[in-house]
């Protein structure tokens, strides 16, 4: 393993994005949510709903498609769910974090789709995937890697990372992308395909270790 | 070692694992992270995923890169009374019942059967004597939601799309001018491209498959489109 390779003294070496500290996979997140599961702690879910609230709230406002008010519904159903999902929750799989993503993720487009109207029997859930890999490897590096992907969020092109944000946070689809933005869809998916490469070459530099 | 051979006589039996070669790409798998694919296409996508390793691992990275943006996010103020809301609600919850199977969906069910590989119960119709059709309903996103079952030996007629095709192979395999496909790949045809899908020698051929717009014939074999059509094998 790269553990403390390079790494002891300077603590924020750029050797490896993998190279980050143990005891990583039991960051403070993961760990209010163990407590949330185990001992329905209300202490540690306020610290939880303090820190994600504001988070779910801007990912709710993104791209303005809903209204405040309906970003506070959705801030309280994302955190009823925290509450309710908790003991489902394996901080052996998946960082805290990137758990909570994926609910809000899937509570907002019900919730578009309940506002929107739209004739669907189904939920995110029915026509999604949930990771439950019993790969502990994955869910190392999904939880380093969204530590090192966030630095280098930053050094991405403009026109890259303002189509991410599109995708990601706006939950827009590369048509909607590319007529909000007045591009070719081509040009849109070829922006989409070079940001992730960039960021991947640092997970796939991780999985080979 | 002939090069055609290949390791998927069993699926039927068992779904033993195949190599699966064919996978959604880059931009079709990040519309999917970020919940942006048509209700009809995550299923395809989802269903893929159910047995591809490759594509999990490629979804994690996908998500957490999805994850990662959501963190860095401007945080936006929330009001302390909201909390108060939450915490008044936290009993509410905690006391309903977590089963959705039994407020599900009809169509809820159907996708569940079949991700799980029970495609017997579906309401299939018989177009031929080698082509069974199951539809799954009306869906957003999907002029057409459908299983296919052709016959071992069987094909479906000629024809092009007026929009994208998107199909997942789940029990045998098929072939057509553009090659081979077997349990697992996910093939996607665009608009305009013409096509003759037939039944790989060796067993049934099962595929779910999502059209964007309606199926159009080509035209000569259009009239041959009625329930008395027989196809020639090949």
């Amino acid at each position: 393993m790269v553990d403390k390779q390079g790494e002891g003294a300077r603590g924020q070496s750029a050797t490896s994005a993998w190279s980050v500290p143990e005891g990583r996979r039991t960051d403070e997140w993961s760990q209010c949510v163990v407590r949330i599961a185990e001992h329905r702690d209300r202490a540690a879910f306020a610290k939880f709903f303090a820190h994600f609230a504001p988070l779910i709230k801007a990912f709710a406002l993104s791209g303005s498609s809903l209204s405040a008010a309906h970003a506070d519904e959705l801030v309280q159903e994302v955190m009823l769910k925290v509450w309710q999902k908790a003991a489902g929750f394996n901080p052996e799989k998946a960082a805290a974090s990137t758990w909570v993503y994926t609910i809000a993720r899937n509570c907002r487009t019900d919730m578009f789709r309940r506002l929107q109207k739209f004739d669907t029997q189904l939920e995110a859930e029915d026509v999604g995937f949930e990771l439950e890999s019993d790969e502990p490897t994955m869910a190392l590096h999904a939880s380093r890697g969204a530590i090192r992907v966030r630095e280098l969020l930053g050094d991405l092109p403009q026109d890259q990372a303002q189509i991410l944000a599109k995708v990601y946070m706006e939950g827009k689809s590369h048509s909607e992308t590319a007529a909000e933005l007045g591009l070719p869809l081509g040009t849109v998916k070829s922006r989409v395909r070079l940001a992730i490469q960039k960021l991947q070459v640092f997970m796939e530099a991780g999985s080979e270790e | 070692m002939q090069g055609r051979s290949r390791a998927i006589g069993q699926d039927r039996a068992g779904q033993f694992k195949t190599m699966i070669t064919h996978h959604p790409d880059t931009n079709t798998l990040t519309e999917f992270a970020a919940n942006s694919l048509s209700c009809a296409q995550s299923i395809v996508v989802a269903t893929h995923l159910d047995t591809c390793e490759l594509c999990q691992q490629r979804l994690a990275e996908l998500e957490c890169i999805g994850s990662a943006l959501f963190e860095s996010a401007e945080p936006v103020d929330v009001d302390a009374s909201l909390f108060d809301l939450v915490l008044a609600k936290l009993d509410e919850v905690e006391e309903a019942p977590a089963a959705n199977d039994a407020n599900a969906s009809d169509l809820a069910w159907t996708v569940k059967q079949v991700r799980q590989g029970n495609l017997g119960g579906l309401n299939w119709r018989k177009v031929t004597k080698t082509l069974k059709i199951a539809d799954l309903g009306a869906i957003d996103g999907a002029a057409e939601f459908s299983l296919y079952h052709i016959a071992e030996g069987g094909s479906i007629p000629q024809h092009n799309h007026s929009g994208t095709e998107t199909t997942l192979v789940l029990q045998g395999g098929f072939s057509d001018e553009t090659g081979s496909y077997h349990a697992g790949d996910f093939v996607t045809r665009e608009a305009g491209e013409e096509h003759s899908p037939a039944a790989i020698a060796g067993g049934d051929c099962i595929c779910l498959a999502v059209l964007e717009a309606p199926l159009r014939f080509t035209r000569w074999h259009h009239r041959l489109l009625s329930p008395l059509l027989q196809l020639r094998a090949g």
